[in-house]
């Protein structure tokens, strides 16, 4: 029988895995993608590779796998060149999984397709597939061995990609986007599998939070280069390096300000929308519908939902559980059964056709909505269906351009723009319809930390009614103030977005599990926080002192020169609290000051220290917060 | 028409033989196809942890026959069905396939969505051909309410009707011929048989990602249509589905490079992995030899029929 260890094809060398020396390589016609890259990778280096979209780590990922090679400098991997034989022999041993599975599932069934590896290594077809269905159980893929790719969730599929690359045993993997787009509950089986992975792991994400306890080295990349190399932790802490970066993520970690939540100014226009359209009907009504696919698969069930004028809901579920579907109905562009109301009218035939007049809808992936050659002609494209005059066109092109911060990308073409700007460009092309419902799909999906965090404002600005579909927990938080539970075609649940955050049984049967995002998030915080209050500061301790020949202890106060980090609990998310005293405190030191003289006719009560201090924690708790100011005795 | 029987009838009698039968048929289909997407609704997930071929009546002699047997024989036998002539032999063709799904115990549903699919091409058939086909000395046709330039041509319609039978007896086949084996396993046997196995790749793939490029489509046309893009007759429709196909055609092209990354990455040095084929025995070439012999005498039947 075979075993996962016995096809590793070779034996790790000592120090470095990977090597790579000035790396240079520009894509054809195009700009140049990595410049200048040094970078030394061991065996079990946990590596996440970060970035703002487009600055060069699938590009770098690839050259690490050999699918590109350098045009300058050279990838050596376990001591010698990524290329020609040992590069055809390397490929077997470093996995790589992409950001969209299905460019990997290329096999008939989801077994064909694990079993590809491990084939490639050697093994006979029935050896194969047997180490095929160990991989498929370790991923809980052993049900759908004989599946057909295509018929499988997303989040499955990027499961048996994952189980594809794990079936070969790989000694480095290689995750280009890793989370994207899968619910909580797929989220941490990944988590589960990449932390009992024993091998070198390299991981590009956006996600901060899920690269904090999987990975322990961080790389930073920017325009093609490696900008920085830090301990995990130490990015983290950083956050003006974060922010420099465009990866501060730290917005994620602070609790919403009840003056921003819920979208902020916009909010109380809502409000005031809501107050004056109390007696209206509601903008949608859903009264026991239904909807079946063509192939007989119910995908909803008896929904019951009414959105009224100005709120901003949030619609949650695992994969699968009918949300797209009841969106596409919404639309209508699927028709099911049972009452649909638009502002108190039945949704006949005539009405469904001109849905799309008052509802606009932001899709998952920006590349469904886009497909003009220029940003200008994708933004009046609907206007123009709208029937609106040339000026009008171009008044609201312009207006929805800056709205989401791309005035002058007018003749930019969208296929070339980075995912964030392709998504403020999604929502720029909806917007400049002016719709009275806005649906956004997944909208912080594949997104980098600081597009999301401008998303996040421009969409805290609008004035619309917002229906989101998102498993992004801060989105749902930040943006909305009701939140529908949906579960196998089913409302289970519909309720204020803050009872659903503290009804654990709910999220948890929805697979929106994300305890460890919180554990994360808070562990992050604390190293933010502790780092955010280095300072010098004023110490005020006796030690003693040689004066000639008169050695003496006495308390005097100095200045150090030394970072210093405050150690302090939060009593909760909303109480406030308060830091103690930055400037005079005593607190012990790791290394005790040696007996030495000092001036003591210095300027009253200063003297600086000859000795170093190493970096130390206190504990501030009960520190007197006024200034010490004793004399020198 | 001086040598061909003219039957009259009243222009009622039209409709009693061509519209309401025609109708009844596109009724049936209609019925036939909710069925099926009902049937196979109710009858919730299969158990995908085994091979579906084997899960479900995967042991019948069709299934253990020798996969490059099986190919020849049956593609052999279906031109052989294609050079019949008469309209006896081409049923007994489709009695001989209904024995072969009998004993290949595959699923009905599936054959029955294979003759759907025909349907409408064999309604095109007996549509047409009785109208248009050219007439012969001693030829029947049947005039409607003295409209003498529509005549319904006996020998047409008998035709129309071989063709029909001969595409059912073939359609048949299928089934047995590509449902009894993993497609990996049919297109490894093409291999075997000397097709290129570039071939059998593309045809793999095409199978696997036709799908994926159908969503894709799918996802940008609606992506369209919630921007309240509508088919209509004027430049601005063509030059939307212009963007549209050329997008498609980006995207898709793109994916291609991607899969192909994904392969080598997984070490594809342009084959793909052989699957197991089973040893062929002599019992395999029996069974292809007495198949085609049955063919043979099948073709000497439908010769001998005046």
């Amino acid at each position: 029988m075979h075993q996962w260890e016995s096809h590793l094809p070779s034996q790790e060398p000592k120090g470095h895995l990977f090597r790579l020396t000035n790396l240079q390589f520009r894509y054809a016609d195009g700009p140049q993608a990595l410049s200048g890259i040094d970078l030394e990778i061991a065996a079990d280096d946990r590596i996440a590779l970060v970035g703002q979209n487009g600055s060069g780590k699938t590009t770098l990922i690839k050259q690490l796998c050999g699918l590109l090679l350098p045009d300058a400098g050279n990838v050596s991997f376990k001591g010698q060149d990524l290329r020609n034989g040992h590069l055809e022999r390397s490929r077997l041993e470093i996995g790589i999984l992409f950001q969209d599975p299905d460019d990997q599932l290329f096999g008939h069934t989801v077994i064909d397709d694990v079993a590809f590896g491990p084939s490639n290594q050697g093994l006979a077809s029935e050896d194969a597939r047997q180490v095929a269905q160990q991989a498929l159980q370790r991923v809980h893929l052993a049900d759908k061995a004989y599946q057909a790719p295509h018929r499988l969730s997303f989040g499955q599929k990027k499961r048996a990609a994952l189980a594809g690359l794990l079936a070969t045993n790989p000694a480095v993997l290689l995750l280009d986007e890793p989370t994207t787009n899968i619910d909580p509950r797929q989220e941490q089986v990944f988590l589960d599998l990449l932390a009992a992975f024993k091998g070198t792991l390299v991981c590009v994400s956006h996600d901060l939070l899920f690269l904090y306890e999987l990975c322990r080295r961080a790389v930073v990349m920017e325009n093609g280069s490696i900008a920085h190399d830090y301990a995990m932790n130490d990015l983290v802490a950083q956050r003006s390096e974060l922010r420099s970066h465009g990866l501060d993520f730290s917005f994620r970690l602070m609790p919403i300000d009840n003056g921003e939540k819920n979208g902020g100014p916009a909010e109380t226009r809502l409000a005031e929308a809501q107050r004056e359209s109390a007696s209206a009907p509601p903008m949608l009504e859903l009264r026991g519908y239904h909807f079946r696919y063509p192939d007989g698969t119910r995908a909803l069930t008896g929904i019951d939902l009414s959105v009224p004028v100005g709120e901003r809901i949030a619609m949650v579920g695992e994969n699968g559980a009918g949300k797209t579907t009841l969106l596409a109905c919404l639309l209508g562009l699927l028709e099911g059964n049972g009452t649909y109301l638009f502002e108190g009218r039945p949704v006949t035939r005539r009405i469904r056709r001109d849905l799309w007049r008052n509802i606009g809808m932001v899709f998952q992936d920006s590349a469904d909505q886009l497909f003009c050659p220029s940003v200008g002609e994708e933004v009046s494209f609907g206007l123009k269906q709208l029937g609106v005059s040339k000026n009008e066109i171009r008044e609201r092109t312009q207006e929805a351009l800056s709205l989401v911060h791309l005035k002058g990308f007018e003749q930019r073409v969208p296929l070339h723009m980075s995912g964030g700007e392709r998504k403020r460009l999604a929502l720029a092309c909806v917007l400049a319809m002016s719709p009275r419902l806005l649906i956004l799909d997944e909208p912080s999906a594949g997104l980098d930390p600081q597009g999301e965090e401008q998303l996040l404002s421009i969409l805290g600005e609008l004035d619309v009614t917002l229906l989101m579909v998102s498993h992004d927990m801060f989105f749902v938080d930040a943006l909305t103030r009701r939140t529908v539970v949906m579960h196998r075609g089913s409302i289970i649940q519909d309720l204020p977005t803050d009872a659903f955050f503290k009804d654990s049984r709910l999220s948890n049967l929805n697979g929106l599990a994300y305890s460890f995002r919180q554990r994360c998030g808070k562990a992050i915080r604390e190293l933010q926080h502790q780092h955010e209050h280095s300072h010098h500061h004023r110490h005020l301790h006796a030690h003693p002192h040689e004066h000639d020949d008169v050695v003496h202890d006495h308390l005097h106060k100095h200045d150090h020169a030394h970072r210093h980090r405050f150690l302090h609990s939060h009593p909760g998310e909303e109480q406030e609290h308060r830091h103690a005293s930055r400037q005079y405190h005593d607190h012990p030191h790791a290394g005790e000051h040696g007996v030495h003289d000092h001036n003591h006719n210095a300027p009253k009560g200063d003297h600086k220290h000859s000795g170093e201090h190493g970096p130390h924690d206190h504990d501030h708790t009960g520190h007197d917060k006024t200034p010490h100011d004793r004399s020198h005795k | 028409m001086g040598d061909v029987n003219v039957i009259q009838m009243p222009l009622w009698q039209l409709f009693a033989m061509v519209v309401a039968p025609f109708g009844l048929l596109a009724v049936v289909v209609t019925l036939l196809r909710r069925r099926i997407r009902r049937r196979s609704a109710e009858k919730g997930d299969p158990d995908w942890s085994v091979p579906q071929l084997e899960g479900a009546a995967g042991h019948s002699l069709i299934h253990r026959w020798d996969v490059r047997c099986k190919i020849v024989t049956i593609i052999v036998y279906s031109f052989m069905i294609t050079a019949i002539r008469q309209m006896t032999p081409a049923l007994v063709a489709i009695g001989l396939s209904c024995l072969v799904l009998i004993v290949a115990r595959v699923s009905m549903t599936k054959v029955l969505m294979r003759i759907l699919a025909i349907a409408g091409f064999i309604t095109m058939f007996l549509l047409v051909m009785p109208f248009t086909v050219p007439l012969h000395k001693g030829d029947t046709v049947i005039v409607f309410g003295g409209l003498n330039w529509l005549q319904f041509s006996m020998r047409g319609f008998n035709l129309a009707a071989t063709i029909a039978a001969k595409a059912v007896a073939i359609t048949l086949l299928m089934e047995p011929l590509l449902a009894t084996a993993p497609l990996p396993v049919t297109l490894q046997g093409l291999s075997r048989l000397g097709v290129p196995d570039m071939a059998g790749q593309m045809v793999l793939l095409s199978y696997r990602y036709i799908n994926v490029f159908r969503h894709e489509a799918r996802r940008m046309a609606t992506g369209m249509q919630v921007r309240g893009f509508r088919k209509r007759t004027g430049v601005a429709t063509v030059q939307a589905l212009a963007n549209f196909l050329g997008m498609l055609f980006v995207r898709s092209f793109e994916r291609t490079e991607r899969v192909f990354d994904a392969m080598r990455a997984r070490g594809y040095r342009g084959l793909f992995p052989e699957q197991t084929l089973k040893r062929q025995r002599p019992a395999d070439l029996v069974g292809a030899g007495l198949w085609l012999t049955v063919g043979v005498a099948l073709l000497v039947f439908d010769r001998m029929i005046v």
